[in-house]
């Protein structure tokens, strides 16, 4: 019988270290996902949850505050997760915390990354909802990085021809070398050094010049310096304006002058409006033309008579030879 | 021998086994129960399996790591090798290389012992001596098999996380303390509670066949031998059979 009890205490041992490892076990996955210990919950909602799946990780600035519970959908572009958070979090986030999706690593599962906010909001509660950022996808980045490769590439295929050119370019080679080139521009240089000394010495002339203007000698110091020029200067001046003074008196008389002619010619006194107001003047011209007219047609009558006469006959003939002969002549 | 009659004879033995079955249930749930019987079953069956079983599943774990690492390392996951051992441990290594082991053992030992008791009468004379066989050898033998194998499970798993974190410290040096936080953040309750339910499952197995293949032993000293064998070819298979169920089942509930 003793030996059966012996059995029983090594059977017990043995059935109880089974067992305890099943509770262990159990346990410490239950402690993960948050079944045991107090907990409250909070809440966030996303366009798209990039594959989270429940008993995925949420984490506080990066330390593990909690698992999501559970992942509804409300419409189309909303879906609502519920993050059970553990209650040593629960004096530590705040309202205006922003939660987004995140990786664990490159390839990892989905985690829900809350981060502070900036302000100091009143400490989240049960069931508060909490704001969202939207996280860098993966696949947005490796499209991004896919368009940069790219042009990476033809950057490259760039530099590649130009190197290639620059390569067979003999004419940068034997620029680069050709020995006289150093000696040349050691020459230069020595030219350059002389012609900043002459600039220099140029310098120091235009600095005695503008001295001795500065003293008044020279015309341009004269023209600068000379106070009598100036007061020279200054009479002439005052007595072009008085010239230009008179010329205005001149030009008031002139015009008072040709106002008042303007004025005896509106208002009939003298000749010239006689000339050009009188109409009764007119009339009488107009006669004195008429009786001209019948006087030089009297006239031609006593020409013609003379022309016929035997006196002046030879005159008149003679005239017209002259005229014919002096056609034919040219 | 025909196919036909290799067929009607597996049929048979199915038809057999699974009446053998229902006789275990029908006196297993019935008073009087020969419980100290049972605890020694319990601790033959169980303790004096666990330093094999710890051994090979030491090994296991050893091993299992050490073929990982090299391909963990290849794809720069590494550090991921504690996750991957454990959770390869838990839900099929461990259950599975256990059974196999405890088929090795414990099916061929009973077996070998309820044919042996066949063959020298020993049960015709309990039957006769007002003791009903069944209900002594049977029932007790199978019920500690179902019992006894999830402890045994367990405890390999144990020994073969144990394992494992030697391993992983042959090439990286991990602490036990991360070792530890790594393999219990990736584990969840769909790797442990169907590992745990369906090693019942392989317990069973094996003590019912092994108990079968025993009661029905031939005749002659051969005849012991060939129940013997036949109880851990069959309960073997029947373990991979029970797994390949049990997988489909766990996927259908999502785990």
């Amino acid at each position: 019988m003793a030996r059966q009890t012996i059995n029983n205490a090594k059977l017990g041992a043995f059935v109880l270290g089974g067992l305890l490892f099943l509770i262990l076990l159990l346990y410490m996955i239950g402690r993960n996902r948050s079944l045991f210990g107090s907990t409250y919950l909070l809440k966030a909602r996303f366009e798209n949850v990039q594959g989270l799946i429940p008993g995925n990780n949420v984490r506080y600035a990066g330390i593990q505050a909690g698992t999501v519970k559970k992942i509804d959908i409300l419409n189309d572009t909303t879906i609502e997760v519920s993050m059970i958070i553990e209650t040593k979090m629960e004096n530590i986030i705040r309202k205006d915390a922003i939660t987004s999706i995140g990786t664990d690593g490159l390839v990892g599962n989905k985690v829900i990354n809350i981060v502070p906010g900036r302000s100091n909001a009143a400490i989240a509660i049960e069931g508060d909802l909490l704001a969202t950022k939207k996280a860098l996808d993966t696949d947005e980045i490796l499209n991004t990085l896919s368009n940069t490769n790219k042009d990476v590439a033809i950057i490259v295929s760039g530099l590649k021809s130009t190197v290639e050119r620059i390569n067979n370019s003999s004419a940068l080679w034997t620029l680069l070398s050709d020995e006289t080139i150093p000696a040349d521009i050691r020459n230069s240089a020595t030219n350059i050094r002389l012609a900043t000394s002459k600039a220099s010495m140029m310098t120091n002339d235009l600095h005695a010049i503008i001295g001795d203007i500065k003293d008044g000698k020279g015309s341009a110091g004269i023209l600068l310096k000379d106070t009598a020029f100036a007061y020279n200067l200054n009479e002439a001046a005052m007595k072009m304006r008085s010239v230009g003074v008179q010329a205005d008196n001149l030009s008031t008389q002139l015009n008072s002058l040709v106002s008042g002619i303007q004025n005896d010619i509106n208002t009939g006194k003298g000749p010239a409006n006689s000339l050009l107001k009188d109409t009764s003047m007119v009339n009488k011209l107009n006669k004195s033309l008429d009786n001209i007219q019948m006087g030089t047609d009297g006239f031609n009558q006593n020409m013609e008579a003379l022309k016929k006469s035997f006196l002046f006959r030879g005159y008149f003939r003679r005239q017209e030879k002259q005229k014919e002969a002096a056609k034919r002549l040219p | 021998m025909s196919i036909r009659s290799d067929f009607k004879s597996f049929l048979d033995v199915c038809g057999e086994l699974f009446r053998f079955s229902l006789r275990f249930f029908r006196h297993g749930f019935q008073p009087p129960y020969e419980f100290s019987e049972f605890l020694k079953q319990c601790y033959v069956i169980g303790y004096k399996s666990l330093p094999l079983i710890g051994l090979t599943a030491f090994i296991m774990g050893i091993v299992l790591t050490m073929q990982l690492q090299p391909s963990m390392a290849d794809y720069g996951v590494e550090s991921q090798l504690p996750a991957i051992v454990a959770i390869a441990i838990v839900r099929e290594v461990g259950p599975v290389i256990t059974a196999l082991i405890f088929a090795g053992k414990i099916g061929s030992s009973i077996g070998a012992e309820l044919g042996s008791m066949k063959v020298t009468e020993q049960i015709d004379a309990m039957e006769v001596s007002g003791t009903n066989p069944f209900r002594y050898l049977v029932v007790t033998r199978v019920l500690a098999c179902t019992f006894m194998l999830p402890v045994l499970v367990m405890l390999g798993d144990a020994i073969s996380l144990y394992g494992a974190y030697l391993g992983v410290n042959i090439h990286t040096n991990t602490s036990f303390n991360l070792f530890w936080t790594q393999v219990f953040d990736n584990l969840v309750f769909g790797d442990v509670v169907p590992a745990f339910i369906k090693s019942f499952f392989f317990g069973f197995a094996v003590g019912i066949i092994g108990c079968y293949k025993g009661y029905n032993s031939s005749k002659g000293t051969e005849g012991v031998g060939r129940s013997a064998n036949s109880a851990v070819v069959v309960s073997s298979v029947m373990i991979f059979i029970i797994d390949l169920l049990a997988v489909q089942v766990t996927n259908i509930f999502g785990y």
